[in-house]
């Protein structure tokens, strides 16, 4: 009963609905702002329009533009267009430079040289895909097994598979996710204050003299601030379901899981490092732990894995436990990544409220 | 009957005795001064009291119970008003007070009446719904004692409970002391105005280094002082006194000048009769004198004398 009280204690100091809207409107802005501002890094498609590029055959005979030119005629490129230049090499870079063109294809003798313009990337990929395939069979009649072109249909030879599910996430999808569970890291720096504004308060004379042991003050604080947050992620998730249609996945049950564990991991965490480092030290400690799990852990941007520094320490950022976790089960329905890192969270949870209560009960005082 | 007993309580700090094998007992129905300059020890006793902090050595009885073996029931029976204001803002008057006596096991219909009788006890019956941050500093002191009181507890422990109040809080808040007491409370009570402590207590203990160095009545306290008296001479003005030529005079032993009440304060060798002298030392020093009178010493004399500190200098 008595940690019910203290947990209901806890609930009513929020009751300044100012506070409240502050602290629901940052996580919603933040998800806006960047859910809008980092779309294009989260965008499958990518429209590409007409691509002209420019050749010219500087071979001896000729032989090879020919076969060039057929080639261009039974492969059917749609949008790519390829105009036969006569001019210098020199013109036609020129050509490119200036962005009229996105490449330009000197056919010779030995074979190909593309200059590709460097702001036409994912057309200069498209050309040289066109010309490695031209190459390999001008080499097979080269070889004198001469292929049945019209029997060739582009891509027929080729299977494309793709590692990631067909659903992504948007970059609002994201972000719904990634901004949820960075505000929950960020309640360890409230959960730092928890015991210690009962200290600045005198209040925690007050509870000590009374009937009730530590414990119960100890437990109720966290049961009151655990049920504060996990009523505040509700309502972010509910806004940004239903005002930026985020995706929250079928399996609410597992995802809740993954967010609760999170929240006792954040509490624990604040609570743990208030006792650990004394006094306002602490607060920075906790601070810069929240900064670099965010960064670490995909709250601003996401993490690829492409072995650079960033993604190498990932890995260890809390955050990433519970983002990668809750995709995988949102965009994938793997409830196993979930059960591993509410596990997780849930294992240093104990761990940390476990030293809180033994520094707390060796202290005189909360 | 002895509502609290302190049997050579100790509690130490490493090497450092902040209470030393300290003695007391508080009878019921008393209010029961405990005097102390800052370091005297006088905190860490009440925080041994109620259970605050662990004691090293000795034993504290509560209505006959040892407290380190009753914890519950000694806590249950004792109300601390502390020092410091210790009260939530964020929530109102009412809900501090039914917040608070409900960690001793008050519920429903009862709590709520205890609370609310708390409240009206206190003057706050208009305030319930009020929020602390919009009170004055003597309403949130006197919230303060509400929520001690709340659960009608033997023994209430103030702590300096009219710290920067006005006088108006005060005088509510020194009667409301004396109330309590007429319900039945027994009020241990420290400040640092010794005329409080003088007005109110029954018995006085005096607290030095962790030890009771003095107790009993104020006319008991004030006999310890047997060999110096007072004499208070007030004066048109006493700005600019010069207080050598008195303190030159024999069996005068200290000159205090109040510029703002225009008086002089000397405290003398009591078998010595040298009042004369010092009514010419001033005359000659042109200061006009209006009423002089003679008396035993003060608390505060008996407490300076004690500890060799004033106690609001402390």
């Amino acid at each position: 009963m008595n940690i019910w009280r203290i947990a209901v204690k806890e609930l009513m100091m929020f009751r300044d609905v100012k506070m409240l809207v502050f602290m629901l409107a940052t996580p919603v802005l933040l998800m806006l702002i960047m859910g809008s501002l980092l779309s294009s890094a989260f965008n499958g498609s990518v429209a590409v329009g007409d691509i002209r590029v420019l050749y010219s055959d500087h071979s001896e005979d000729g032989s090879i533009g020919a076969d060039w030119e057929l080639w261009l005629r039974q492969s059917g490129t749609e949008n790519m267009v390829f105009e036969k230049f006569e001019g210098s090499d020199a013109e036609a870079m020129e050509g490119v430079r200036d962005g009229s063109y996105s490449g330009y294809a000197a056919l010779n003798p030995s074979g190909f040289h593309y200059y590709g313009n460097s702001r036409s990337s994912i057309e200069n990929s498209m050309v040289s895909g066109i010309l490695s395939a031209f190459a390999d069979r001008y080499k097979l009649s080269i070889a004198g097994a001469e292929p049945e072109l019209e029997s060739m249909v582009p891509g027929s030879y080729v299977k494309e598979t793709r590692l990631k599910g067909s659903h992504m996430p948007a970059a609002m999808d994201y972000f719904a996710v990634a901004v949820t569970t960075m505000i929950i890291l960020y309640s360890a720096a409230t959960a730092g204050n928890l015991i210690d504004s009962e200290r600045t308060r005198n209040t925690a004379i007050r509870l000590l003299a009374s009937p009730i042991s530590k414990g119960e003050i100890f437990v109720g604080k966290i049961v009151g601030t655990m049920v504060l947050n996990a009523g505040f992620i509700a309502m972010i998730m509910l806004i940004s379901k239903y005002m930026y249609d985020a995706n929250w996945g079928d399996n609410l049950p597992m995802v809740w899981l993954v967010l609760l564990s999170e929240i006792a991991f954040a509490l624990s965490l604040g609570l743990g490092i208030s006792y650990i480092v004394k006094g306002k030290a602490s607060g920075i400690v906790i601070m810069t732990i929240i900064q670099l799990a965010c960064f670490f852990g995909g709250s601003y941007y996401r993490i690829e894995d492409n072995g650079d520094f960033v993604s190498m320490l990932a890995p260890y950022s809390p955050l990433t436990w519970s983002n990668e976790a809750l995709m995988d089960l949102i965009y994938g329905g793997e409830t196993g990544a979930a059960i591993t890192a509410s596990a997780l969270n849930l294992g240093v949870a104990a761990a940390m409220l476990l030293i809180s209560a033994v520094m707390m009960r060796r202290r005189e005082g909360l | 009957m002895n509502v609290l007993q302190l049997k050579k309580l100790t509690k130490k700090y490493g090497e450092f005795a902040a209470v030393d094998q300290l003695t007391l007992a508080v009878q019921e129905g008393e209010i029961f001064g405990l005097l102390g300059a800052n370091g005297a020890g006088k905190s860490t006793t009440i925080n041994m009291i109620a259970s605050l902090i662990p004691i090293t050595k000795g034993e504290i009885e509560l209505l006959g119970k040892n407290i380190a073996k009753n914890g519950k029931f000694a806590k249950s029976n004792i109300g601390i008003v502390p020092q410091e204001l210790a009260i939530y803002e964020d929530m109102t008057a009412y809900e501090n007070v039914r917040f608070f006596a409900g960690l001793y096991g008050l519920r429903g219909p009862e709590l709520k009446r205890r609370a609310e009788e708390a409240l009206a006890f206190t003057g706050l019956s208009d305030k319930h719904r009020s929020y602390p941050r919009d009170f004055s500093g003597g309403m949130k002191r006197r919230l303060n004692i509400a929520c001690a009181i709340a659960h009608r507890p033997k023994l209430i422990i103030m702590d300096e409970p009219t710290v920067g109040i006005d006088p108006h809080s005060r005088n509510y808040i020194l009667n409301s002391v004396r109330k309590l007491n007429e319900m039945g409370s027994t009020i241990i009570y420290t400040s640092h105005y010794m005329e409080e402590v003088e007005e109110l207590c029954t018995r006085i203990a005096i607290l030095d280094h962790g030890k009771v160095i003095a107790e009993g009545t104020k006319a008991q306290l004030k006999s310890i002082i047997t060999d110096q008296k007072e004499i208070r001479i007030d004066v048109r003005s006493a700005t600019g006194l010069d207080t050598r030529k008195l303190s030159e005079i024999a069996g005068v032993r200290t000159v205090t000048v109040n510029d703002e009440q225009n008086s002089v304060s000397i405290s003398t060798d009591a078998e010595v009769n040298i009042l004369n002298r010092i009514i010419q030392g001033l005359m000659a020093a042109d200061i006009e004198i209006r009423s002089v009178e003679e008396s035993q010493p003060s608390l505060e004399t008996v407490f300076l004398t004690l500890t060799g500190r004033s106690l609001r200098d402390s």
